[in-house]
């Protein structure tokens, strides 16, 4: 436009490659910028990604970082669904806490009342976590559906109001009356856990987000829903023509959204931390976001695409206690990424012309 | 009782500012037609930096670097949403992010130190561990701070309070009552036409996003050395979308923000006032719910209204605009 001199021509198409090269750029950009800000500060930027690295290449730390890749997958699934139709669910990390709380409660309820065989508890927990964070979401979906209030800020504030409620209870009565007053739950026994594959948990959670991937997949290829979901979110006008109940579908997507976002609050505990915690999530619901952009919406990529920030997390921990490098420096390293992604984003719709000419002015 | 109310007043009325500042800038932003999600990130960054700009400089330089450092981080906003045209919402939600990290990375005990040492030198040792900062001097309004319950609610606070009701007034009135402020709505509502008339879309809307930023930083800072100077990490917690809340609460009109903020600064006085009386000692996580919850019911009650006449959203907000793709 009228500011600089350089205009910007719509690409009509782009390949695939030109898609792939400049979402590498983008994390190669975002590495040089966290590079630069390192060496002003003078931290050891050589030492900081030879941590980083080595998280994908030692086969015990990439465990981790796929156990840890499993909650951030399955929130990120959930809101392709959600940005697909446009819905924009902010609220994963609140859906996470639920989905959380939910399945604390179930092996609580299972512990103490003992109403349940063990072999149906882990179910139970995967049915409930995901109501749970369905939800949590649907408060902001009808909202959004019935009087169009900004979805963006109820599933946010939702999140503040889940968090709190979580560590009420942890606080409260849910507090482990043998855990020297730490906020903790008791531990889940091992049935409650993610060891149902190979007896591992890494195992476990990989195959879980896979065929939940899938599942995802099969929606938008021959799902009636996921057509529905496309459609409202390329025109609500092309929705309403074509006869579709704008209302339900929101509503269904939605809950489908949080849902698993609330399977991923379960794969935190029954994956990785084995109990209830206030501080169970640093975030990953907010991540998801950033890697279902990553991944263009797309259920396969955003697999390997939640494993990369499995991997963030792990080698975050990793340069917090070798280099005291504090944990923030990650969720930072992330949001980086993030704003060179959007920028590839541009760099793929668009030919930049120097020098005006055309209607430009 | 007087007393009991003028306390409460005066702390909704401190409390507000935050909230204030933070959605002026915002109303004009959306005005032109621009949706700054990143607004909770550049609140926490104004926050974090005048924690450490304070600490090096003083107060006046740190105030002036923050609302620079609050313009340059809009600028990516704008820079992206304005003239690339990429979607406003992911990038105000990375704008957010990154606002959330930097921020604790830059003041983290392990960093602080170094950061604090490029920026002075000269610092003395203590200065480089210390959480807090001294807070903005009160300025009673000679006189007028005397007066009974409207002395103390209104006439002895600091400069920034001051300045975010002046603000209000001056803001409205360029808003409503100008030709720049004709300009403003205008690309808002139909940028083709406002282009067409001959107003430069994208200056206005360049401006508009870092008169928000300038602000939203401001806010931050506020929310820091004028209110609370004990640094902690996350301490925005989510103020800066209550604020985006409170901008469509204010149907976009800076006079009514006042009585935005009022509310959302009177909701968090009470909420202390609740733990301090001792409800809530037991479960204080419910009354810290409030302003959340507030901030749906009133954004789901206003919605009745406004599905029925409509106020005040400007018609082009969030859309980017092109001269060859209208």
């Amino acid at each position: 436009m009228a500011l600089l001199p350089i205009r910007f021509e719509r690409r009509l198409t782009y390949t695939r490659t030109a898609a792939i090269l400049t979402t590498i750029l983008a994390i190669l950009l975002a590495f040089g910028a966290v590079a630069i800000l390192f060496i002003i500060l003078g931290l050891d930027v050589a030492a900081a990604f030879q941590t980083i690295l080595n998280v994908f290449i030692t086969p015990r730390l990439f465990f981790q970082a796929v156990v840890r890749g499993v909650p951030i997958t399955l929130a990120a699934l959930g809101l392709a669904i959600a940005f697909r139709m446009n819905f924009w669910n902010i609220g994963a990390e609140g859906q996470i806490y639920m989905g959380a709380f939910a399945s604390t409660g179930i092996v609580l309820a299972h512990i103490y009342y003992g109403f349940l065989p063990e072999v149906l508890v882990l179910p139970t927990m995967f049915l409930t976590a995901f109501l749970a964070g369905g939800a949590w979401c649907l408060l902001p979906a009808v909202l959004k559906a019935k009087l169009n209030v900004n979805e963006i800020l109820t599933t946010l504030m939702m999140n503040f109001i889940a968090i709190l409620w979580v560590a009420y209870l942890i606080y409260g009565p849910w507090r482990d009356p043998e855990g020297f007053g730490f906020p903790l739950s008791i531990p889940f026994p091992d049935y409650a856990k993610f060891l149902f594959i190979a007896g591992n948990q890494a195992y476990t959670g990989f195959t879980i987000t896979l065929i939940v991937a899938a599942l995802i997949y099969l929606l938008f290829r021959y799902g009636k829903l996921g057509f529905e979901l496309t459609v409202i979110g390329q025109s609500l006008d092309a929705a309403r023509y074509a006869g579709i109940n704008i209302a339900k579908a929101i509503v269904l997507g939605a809950f489908l959204s949080g849902g698993l976002a609330g399977i991923g609050g379960l794969s935190i505990l029954s994956g990785i931390i084995g109990r209830l915690r206030p501080d169970l999530s640093p975030g990953y619901g907010y991540t998801a976001i950033i890697v279902s952009f990553l991944a263009a919406l797309n259920p396969w990529l955003i697999v390997p695409a939640g494993i990369f920030f499995g991997g963030l997390f792990t080698a975050g921990e990793a340069l917090q206690a070798t280099l005291k490098i504090p944990g923030a420096a990650v969720e930072m390293f992330q949001s980086i990424i993030f704003i060179f992604i959007i920028f590839g984003e541009f760099l793929k719709r668009y030919r930049i012309v120097v020098g005006g000419g055309g209607s430009g002015g | 009782m007087v007393e009991w109310l003028e306390s409460v007043l005066a702390g909704a009325v401190q409390m507000g500012t935050v909230y204030l500042l933070a959605s002026l800038g915002e109303i004009y932003a959306e005005r032109s037609g621009i949706l700054n999600l990143g607004l909770e990130g550049i609140m926490i960054m104004g926050a974090a930096l005048s924690f450490l700009f304070t600490i090096a400089y003083g107060h006046l330089t740190a105030l002036i670097l923050v609302v620079i450092v609050g313009m340059l981080l809009s600028l990516i906003l704008a820079v992206m949403a304005v003239s690339l045209r990429l979607n406003q919402v992911v990038v105000g939600l990375a704008l957010t992010l990154f606002g959330i990290g930097m921020s604790g990375f830059l003041t983290h005990p392990t960093i602080r130190g170094s950061v604090l040492l490029h920026l002075n030198p000269d610092l003395p040792e203590t200065a480089l561990i210390i959480q807090e900062a001294p807070k903005l001097p009160e300025i009673p309004i000679p006189g007028l701070a005397d007066i009974p319950l409207i002395g103390p609610v209104l006439f002895k606070h600091n400069i920034l309070v001051y300045l975010a009701l002046i603000l209000s007034f001056a803001m409205w009135f360029i808003l409503f009552k100008t030709r720049i402020g004709l300009s403003l709505r205008s690309v808002g509502e139909n940028p083709a036409m406002a282009d067409a008339l001959g107003v430069n879309v994208a200056l206005v809307r360049y401006l508009a996003t870092l008169v928000g930023g300038a602000l939203g930083a401001l806010a931050g800072a506020y929310l820091f050395i004028g209110f609370q100077p004990f640094w902690v990490e996350g301490m925005t917690a989510g103020r800066g979308f209550i604020a985006l809340a409170l901008v469509i609460l204010a149907t976009w009109n800076p006079l009514r923000a006042i009585l935005g903020s009022l509310l959302f600064g009177g909701v968090e006085v009470i909420q202390f006032r609740l733990q301090l009386i001792g409800l809530g000692a037991q479960a204080p996580q419910f009354v810290l719910m409030l302003p959340y919850i507030v901030t749906i019911v009133a954004l789901s009650l206003l919605s009745f209204e406004s599905v029925k006449k409509r106020i005040g959203v400007p018609a082009a907000l969030g859309i980017p605009y092109s001269r060859e793709e209208v």
